[in-house]
């Protein structure tokens, strides 16, 4: 199933002059990130190191040296700017079109949700407080954040997760055909025989692209899935609804999973290790170790910006910790994820890193993953 | 249904978290935001001019091209001209007033 630019009924009808807005700010960051963004490292050289050794009589060492060098550079100091008012743009041409046909969408993701047809389904926990280091920051910028839930029909935060989604992706140079679920399944196909899970979980399943494209390709199984947002899991649920999948969606934090051990044959997460802390992520890991079966597969798959070939580009790479909500960016990026997966409890001779082509995108745009597979008593 | 200037204010009022910023000085980061904006608001309303002279050529039943290519003479010409200039006095007038500037970054009154 293709998961980007999707149609379904709880999308926001946007208007002709909507989508322009949503083209050109798609265009804008292109152009930042194909035409700008990479001389960023020769502005290090050309501006920022002379900068920072006039200025403090030595070269700069550390990751902070170096990003105030970068910062002392006017070229570097132009590009910041501009990409961050270019995310910014990103909310604007899809918060628009959501906030104005909103009624229609709460209405949409309503009936969905209650047809005594549905395929899936939804179990929230008015008790679960979201885990505030996701729900009190506004990652990458999205107004609101991720738990954003004004009412028990909103829907507002999954549908800025799947629009901005798209409109960042496109910019980025990732291609609509694109698919992290995909590049996984590309995955269980080479690497792991063509394994079919029978029950899978997805962890940190946001607006639930993934987990419905599972869905549609297991057809013989059962997808569960689970983000912190009342309102992300609303329209997540209706969103695999009118697509006609069916997916089990439940309200709960991924460091705590209310799932019996040895439950699903593959839980997978996508982009989440990025937006949690290092404690909360080896909770989260450790936890899907647990509730794997034995023979069973775990895949943890997030964005290739870890070994960088530098400390400069490492830091030039890390942006969006300071300037993009990603607070959790550089943790990520510098952790041993292989170590936590051992320290979880998988072997270390069945643990591996992925260094994973895109199914589709201009840029060589690449994924990162780790597997795991638990041992069979 | 909710307007569309409700809307972006529903979006606004929504974000958290303060601004980091890039450039020495903010009035001068506020400004490149603002212009940025309405370079995205020039391409929105480029996208709106090539729908319409679609259209038109549809209805003249002829190529969009030879229709963008009309060229005018004389009167018309010279009307286009003295628009686009006064565009650019309005767009410039910052750099084309000759007043020197005075007090920068200091309260005045």
């Amino acid at each position: 199933m293709k998961v980007r630019d999707v149609q379904h009924a709880v999308l926001p009808q946007a208007t002709a002059e909507e989508r322009s807005r949503q083209e050109a700010v798609v265009a804008l960051r292109r152009l930042l990130n194909s035409k700008v963004r990479p001389r960023n490292v020769e502005r290090y050289v050309e501006e920022a190191q002379p900068a920072f050794v006039e200025a403090y009589g030595r070269m700069p060492q550390s990751p902070e040296d170096v990003q105030r060098a970068f910062l002392m550079a006017p070229g570097y100091r132009r590009w910041s700017a501009a990409n961050r008012a270019a995310q910014e743009m990103i909310w604007v041409s899809v918060g628009e079109p959501v906030y104005r046909d909103l009624d229609r969408m709460k209405k949409a993701a309503a009936d969905l949700i209650g047809s005594p047809e549905k395929r899936g389904s939804l179990t929230l926990d008015p008790g679960y407080d979201p885990s505030p280091e996701v729900a009190d920051v506004d990652i990458h910028l999205q107004p609101g954040g991720y738990a954003m839930n004004s009412d028990d029909q909103d829907v507002v935060a999954g549908a800025l997760y799947e629009c901005g989604g798209n409109v960042f992706s496109f910019g980025q140079g990732i291609g609509r055909s694109d698919s992290k679920a995909g590049v996984i399944l590309r995955l269980l196909k080479e690497h792991f025989g063509g394994f079919v899970p029978e029950k899978m979980l997805d962890i940190g399943c946001s607006a639930g692209a993934a987990s419905a494209a599972y869905a549609a390709h297991f057809t013989e199984g059962a997808v569960h899935a689970v983000d912190i947002g009342a309102g992300m899991l609303r329209y997540a649920h209706a969103r695999a609804e009118s697509l006609g999948v069916g997916v089990h969606f439940h309200q709960m934090d991924a460091a705590s999973l209310d799932f019996a051990n040895d439950s699903f044959d593959l839980v997978v997460s996508h982009n989440l290790m990025h937006e949690i802390g290092e404690e909360k992520r080896r909770r989260m890991i450790a936890e899907s170790f647990r509730v794997v079966r034995p023979g069973g597969i775990v895949i943890h798959q997030d964005v290739a910006i870890r070994n960088q070939p530098s400390l400069v580009h490492q830091v030039e790479r890390d942006w969006d910790t300071h300037f993009n909500g990603e607070v959790h960016w550089n943790t990520y990026a510098t952790a041993d994820l292989r170590a936590d997966m051992i320290a979880a409890g998988f072997p270390g001779d069945m643990v591996i890193e992925h260094d994973l082509a895109a199914l589709q995108g201009f840029a060589n745009n690449r994924w990162y993953a780790v597997s795991g597979r638990k041992p069979v008593r | 249904m909710t307007s569309r200037t409700e809307a972006i204010a529903a979006l606004i009022a929504s974000s958290r978290g303060a601004r980091p910023q890039s450039l020495a000085s903010q009035e001068a980061e506020e400004v490149l935001n603002i212009s940025l904006a309405l370079v995205v608001e020039l391409a929105v309303s480029n996208d709106r001019i090539d729908r319409l002279e679609r259209l038109v050529a549809e209805l003249r039943e002829e190529d969009v091209e030879a229709l963008r290519d009309i060229r005018y003479d004389g009167a018309i010409a010279r009307e286009r001209e003295d628009a686009t200039e006064a565009l650019l006095m309005r767009s410039l007038r910052v750099i084309l007033d000759p007043r020197t500037a005075k007090d920068a970054g200091t309260p005045t009154g």
